[in-house]
């Protein structure tokens, strides 16, 4: 098994990844399969880039009461899964993410979905659920001072964070169903997944109004106390 | 042989990776013929509950991708009807019954392997290469159960303090809403005694450190692994080489069956049925062992 304790073979990963996986597995694709089999590439990739991200994260030295804060907000954002129809999963990804930090965010995003589908189900689905809610987290971390501040461009991000999920999804549906990308059946996706893009949305917006602030005031709170 | 849970994680890992990419990449009916044949009864040896209702959800996908490529592919020369002035093909019925199938044994075997690939299994292969994302799966694992048992009590305290109603859809709201409010403090208090405790105990010191695991590295997982490695390069060399490659356009021809394809077919059901025969195999020798218990008993 590989074991990447090695400092200077995880720095290489992280060289080796982007120029030469990558490209890799594009061109293998391409030129071997014939473009046949898009949907595998794509999983392949997705994965990469989550490696990627992992390989960084490893690198760096984290706190153990940081770490475990993040820990439990994946936890609540786990539990968060089990809630009847609406799902605070993302807005619970924003929150960490604007308080924490975009890094946290992606981890609290990518980890629900690998620890929920213990529950939900594993799948090939289960990478482009950690990298969408994952870039949701990660993207609210980079715009954290605009979110702190504004609550319409918050109330926006939710709603768009709604819309990017099912998008993203929506790639890997038609990926998967069809032979290779087109946009016939991409909107065709899109469209049937309408309603539920609304719901995420609507959903998303109300459970920013009504657990943001609540949450944010104590996550605030502990970072003061404790000094992290 | 010994029953699939016993072989070595990343091995098992693997063998269902490969197995799942063999289904999908080679696009011809034999080989998905065969591997839903075995998936499904894997699935029906393996599963422990909630199987029907996997099916219908399967049924779902299988029908929805079957209609998807007709309707979204013209090619073919064998017109069915015409519908808004797109021909409906049989090629391309088929095709997306193909793909549907495809999906489908894809679905079971990642069924089978879910139930295989326990957490602990995962985080024995995942845990060492990324030890740190390994504790935070690990430890989210453990808070799960924890959290639940802690948002019960919580609930039922409110309850009896008179704090939390359910009478009406807006009182349940804001109940779970309290209940919710009270479980983020208490989570996060706890969080940091955990990562104090952790902290004392010697985590995060500079030094490495060794993990604890069940699985080792025996044998017959070297055997597996060569196995399952020298016959799924020889189908790949066969799909590269388009040995095994099946037309749907613009006419459907019939699967190859030179000597090349017909190895490539025994070598896959091999593979596949691997579970199931494991399965079965450990099934028949429990029965024989407890049979020859119950006539020693008899005996006696």
């Amino acid at each position: 098994m590989l074991v990447i304790r090695n400092r200077s073979l995880r720095r290489l990963l992280r060289v080796l990844i982007p120029f030469v996986a990558v490209p890799a597995a594009v061109l293998v694709g391409a030129y071997v399969f014939k473009d046949k089999v898009y949907a595998y590439i794509s999983l392949i990739i997705t994965i990469l880039a989550i490696v990627l991200f992992i390989s960084g994260f490893e690198k760096r030295e984290t706190g153990s009461r940081r770490m475990v804060i993040v820990v439990v907000m994946t936890v609540l954002s786990v539990i968060g899964r089990f809630v009847p129809v609406i799902k605070p999963v993302a807005t619970i990804t924003v929150i960490s993410g604007v308080y924490l930090g975009g890094e946290a965010g992606f981890l609290v995003g990518a980890m629900t979905a690998v620890i929920s589908n213990f529950f939900w189900g594993q799948g090939p689905w289960t990478p482009f659920q950690m990298f969408s809610w994952g870039l949701i987290g990660l993207f609210s971390g980079l715009l954290a001072g605009r979110l702190k501040t504004s609550k319409i461009l918050l109330y926006a991000y939710g709603a768009l964070a709604g819309f990017l999920f099912s998008m993203i999804m929506d790639v890997w549906t038609v990926l998967w169903m069809e032979e290779g990308f087109s946009w016939e059946p991409y909107f065709a996706a899109i469209t049937t997944a309408l309603p539920m893009t609304l719901l995420y949305a609507v959903s998303n917006i109300l459970f920013l109004i009504s657990l943001f602030d609540p949450i944010g005031k104590k996550l605030e709170r502990i970072k003061r106390v404790y000094g992290i | 042989m010994k029953p699939l849970e016993k072989y070595n994680p990343a091995v098992i890992f693997l063998y269902f990776l490969l197995l799942a990419s063999l289904a999908m990449f080679a696009a011809n009916p034999v080989m998905i013929a065969i591997s839903v044949l075995t998936m499904n009864a894997a699935a029906v040896a393996y599963s422990r509950e909630g199987l029907a209702r996997s099916y219908v959800f399967y049924a779902i996908i299988f029908v929805l991708t079957s209609l998807a490529n007709p309707v979204f592919s013209h090619n073919g020369v064998t017109v069915l009807l015409v519908v808004n002035d797109n021909p409906i093909t049989l090629e391309a019925v088929l095709y997306g019954v193909m793909t549907g199938f495809m999906i489908l044994s894809v679905l079971l075997l990642f069924r089978v392997f879910s139930t295989l690939m326990t957490s602990d299994r995962l985080l024995y292969i995942f845990g060492r290469a990324f030890p740190k994302l390994g504790l935070l799966l690990a430890m989210t694992l453990r808070f799960v159960p924890l959290f639940g048992r802690q948002r019960r009590k919580i609930e039922n305290t409110q309850r009896t303090l008179g704090l939390y109603k359910d009478e009406n859809a807006i009182d349940t709201i804001k109940g779970k809403l309290s209940v919710l409010s009270a479980m983020t403090t208490w989570g996060l208090e706890n969080g940091i005694v955990t990562a104090d405790s952790m902290s004392a105990r010697g985590y995060g010191i500079k030094r490495s450190r060794t993990s604890f695991s069940m699985f080792r590295f025996e044998r017959s997982d070297l055997g597996l692994l060569l196995i399952v490695i020298a016959s799924c390069t020889f189908i790949f060399f066969g799909i590269a080489t388009d040995k095994l490659k099946t037309d749907f356009y613009p006419r459907m021809q019939l699967p190859p069956f030179s000597p090349y394809a017909t190895v490539c077919y025994i070598l896959y059901t091999g593979l596949a049925i691997f579970p199931l025969v494991a399965k079965v195999a450990e099934t028949l020798r429990w029965k024989w062992i407890s049979g020859k218990a119950y006539d020693d008993k008899i005996k006696r």
